[in-house]
């Protein structure tokens, strides 16, 4: 496959027009822009930045803006924070690709941040791509890891007594020997949820050795869970420049992400999204996707969001993601298929308009009630009383072709009866 | 014969989702209740590393901590997903090519402070926190295998590749989007080293001809032939612009061939591939 470049970058001129040979060369400007490899000190790296960007007050479409240091035709950048480290608005999630060819196309379209853990793929991930990175230039691309620590109550937040610093050096050690390499661009504490873990004092002296060692040049915290808290934690412990955080269009709390992202960037951290796709399907029953190029564009509209990780794993959604980073202002059309189809969630609001609709005359309210125990309150045991209580027939919506049911709030009635109704079946024990 | 690797399984009856977890053994105990988490839930526990299971259908997850008087702890999960074939799908995106095979005849592997195996529709992940003695390992994973309901066959589709110079414990199963296109689904990939050339033979299994014809006429397209009606069985080469040059052939549902390294052995293990798959 060594003759395979030309024709790769063929491909993706399906998609990406003239994106693949501007942008390739653009983004190694970028990149070799960025300050020297070497570790900065701590004490450098806490200076707040004397260009923070404010926290949006309402977020508006932001139009694409060249970036002055790339060449005329790539695509824009972002600097993330105080790592001064400038990269495309679209970066790669790898977690799921186990194709190298694809993050060998994402690299020659111009993608320059690459995002991966110590746990992915049980450690294949990082293998995968140091069969690649070494290759090429080390300045040609950014690349980002994470540890957990295995004595986090990810119900809590909070690290067991048993914690030690000595796990993130071995698992960042291990890290480092899969990807082939010296150091890595950003090492980020894993999946946090809490201040307290943000700020566990043996773990910011093992992260923070880690840096004066060399084996990282930038620190990070990420977080899907609390993400203001999270972020407000980072910028209060003052050792890490950058948060890695779940944003996106459907989250209750996104403008309070928005708020925390603001306040993180005002103060000289670089803030990465993730999670921008939003779960990928609008429903449950995954048959209906969210238009992945609106939804990235849609966080990209954060002047905050210095570039965002989502993962994808075909060429096709390559192309897409290339397309953003060349375009990612969020158009009125973006919006619209944003607004996605009548669904809402998980909760019932007891209208009882679909009352009387069904043959089998099934007392539906209460199912969905029952749906939205077992679901929105992972409250099994509570699902399974209520559907004890209903007397309902053995076989339920088993019978009908066609379900005639019309939810005024958009749910599949049939799709969620028959889901909930098997937990009839579960042993009690088993229902924790 | 119907290959296991068919994704079309139903999903296993609360009967056969239910087990016990072993209380105790040789001086370790459960610690509490164990954790379940459900596809809803299974970010909570891995985070992102949950998508790579929902991908191969993961149904739930048993989560459960063992520990010695002296406080070491063994992490146990039991990921049950929907079929054999996709708990084998997850172990084999999770598996270090190479690595050492667990004692016994489960399939699975074994390092210092881990193992991991397969057991019908579940996967097994055990790991020995601050460093206990690893001969516990393979004794939990046997009893706890004991307890697992259902079959124990692996995808029959693997003792179709042949062994000549294929490469130990390195097989892999992907559910969808194999080597990067969104139309190449349920596949089964085997990694090769014959002097010196290193390739992989593949199988896709597609739900019908009619399946696997469609996935020849889109590759065909990113391979920018000339459109042409693709019958009911054929063979020949794709220039896949991201994965070099191609060897198909495909009859019936099955889809199969090569990429990577050229070697004057691979299209005749194609063709031995192709033999074995035809009786399936």
């Amino acid at each position: 496959m060594s003759n395979s470049t030309l024709e790769r970058r063929e491909f993706l001129k399906l998609g990406g027009a003239a994106v693949v040979t501007s942008v390739a060369a653009g983004c190694a400007t970028a990149v070799a822009a960025k300050p020297p490899a070497a570790p900065a000190p701590v004490a450098a790296a806490l200076d707040p930045p004397k260009t923070a960007p404010p926290a949006p007050a309402a977020l508006k479409p932001e139009p694409a803006k060249p970036d002055p240091v790339a060449a005329p035709t790539g695509p824009p950048t972002r600097r993330l924070g105080r790592t001064g480290i400038e990269v495309p608005l679209v970066s790669m999630g790898v977690m799921n690709a186990d194709n190298p060819n694809l993050v060998r196309a994402a690299l020659d379209g111009g993608i320059v941040l690459f995002d991966t853990a110590h746990g992915y793929q049980d450690g294949r991930n990082e293998e995968m791509l140091g069969t690649i990175l070494p290759k090429r230039p080390r300045e040609s691309f950014v690349i980002c890891t994470k540890v957990y620590v295995d004595t986090l109550d990810r119900k809590t937040g909070r690290f067991g007594p048993k914690t030690r610093g000595e796990e993130i050096t071995q698992k960042l050690d291990i890290s480092l020997k899969r990807l082939g390499l010296d150091h890595v661009d950003i090492l980020h504490l894993h999946a946090q949820s809490a201040r307290e873990g943000v700020l566990h004092q043996k773990l910011l002296r093992a992260l923070e050795k880690a840096k004066q060692d060399g084996k990282t040049r930038f620190l990070g915290v990420s977080t899907h869970k609390h993400e203001p808290e999270v972020l407000r934690a980072a910028v209060e412990g003052k050792l890490y420049d950058v948060v890695l955080t779940a944003y996106n269009f459907k989250q209750d709390h996104h403008l309070e992400v928005q708020k925390a992202m603001g306040e993180a960037a005002a103060a000289g951290l670089g803030i990465l999204a993730m999670k921008t796709q939003a779960g990928v399907f609008w429903d449950k029953a995954k048959r209906k996707p969210i238009d992945m190029k609106a939804a990235l564009r849609w966080a990209l509209r954060d002047p905050n969001v210095h570039t965002a990780i989502p993962g994808f794993t075909t060429f096709e959604q390559l192309q897409d993601d290339l397309l953003v980073m060349r375009d990612p202002a969020l158009s009125p059309a973006d919006s619209e298929k944003l607004r996605g189809p009548k669904l809402a969630g998980l909760f019932c609001q007891g209208c009882e308009e679909c009352l009387g609709s069904c043959a089998y005359d099934l007392p539906i309210p209460d199912l969905m009630r029952g749906y939205m125990y077992g679901h929105a309150y992972k409250n099994r045991e509570a699902a399974q009383s209520l559907l004890a209580a209903l007397d309902l027939p053995r076989a339920v919506c088993g019978d009908c072709d066609t379900c005639p049911v019309v939810c005024a709030k958009g749910f599949d009635v049939r799709e969620r009866i028959r889901d909930i109704a098997r937990l009839r079946d579960v042993p009690r024990e088993f229902l924790t | 014969m119907t290959a296991v690797l068919v994704f079309a399984l139903l999903a296993a009856s609360p009967d056969e989702a239910a087990f016990k977890l072993p209380g105790r053994i040789d001086g370790w105990k459960l610690a509490g209740a164990p954790a379940k988490y459900t596809p809803e839930t299974l970010y909570d526990y891995i985070d992102g590393g949950a998508e790579a299971f929902l991908q191969f259908d993961f149904q739930e997850l048993t989560a459960a901590t063992y520990v010695n008087a002296k406080k070491v702890e063994i992490r146990a999960d039991i990921y049950r997903h929907r079929d054999p074939a996709r708990a084998f799908g997850i172990y084999s995106q999770e598996r270090r090519p190479g690595s050492t095979k667990m004692p016994g005849k489960l399939e699975g592997v074994a390092s210092a402070d881990h193992l991991e195996f397969v057991a019908g529709a579940y996967y097994v992940k055990l790991a020995l926190l601050d460093g206990g003695p690893a001969a516990i390992l393979p004794k939990l994973a046997k009893k706890i295998a004991a307890r697992l309901p259902g079959p124990r066959d692996l995808p029959a589709v693997l003792g179709c590749f042949p062994d000549e110079g294929k490469l130990p414990r390195a097989e892999k199963l992907s559910a969808r989007d194999f080597l990067g296109h969104a139309f190449l689904h349920d596949a089964a990939a085997v990694p090769y080293e014959i002097a010196g050339a290193r390739f992989r033979l593949f199988a896709v299994e597609g739900k019908d001809a009619a399946d696997v014809r469609g996935m020849v006429e889109a590759w065909r397209k990113v391979g920018k032939l000339p459109a042409a009606e693709v019958g009911p069985e054929g063979a020949g080469t794709i220039k896949d612009p991201l994965n070099g040059e191609v060897s198909i052939a495909w009859r019936g549902r099955w889809l199969w061939g090569a990429v990577d390294d050229p070697s004057p052995r691979r299209q005749a293990l194609v063709e031995e591939l192709g033999r074995k798959l035809r009786r399936q």
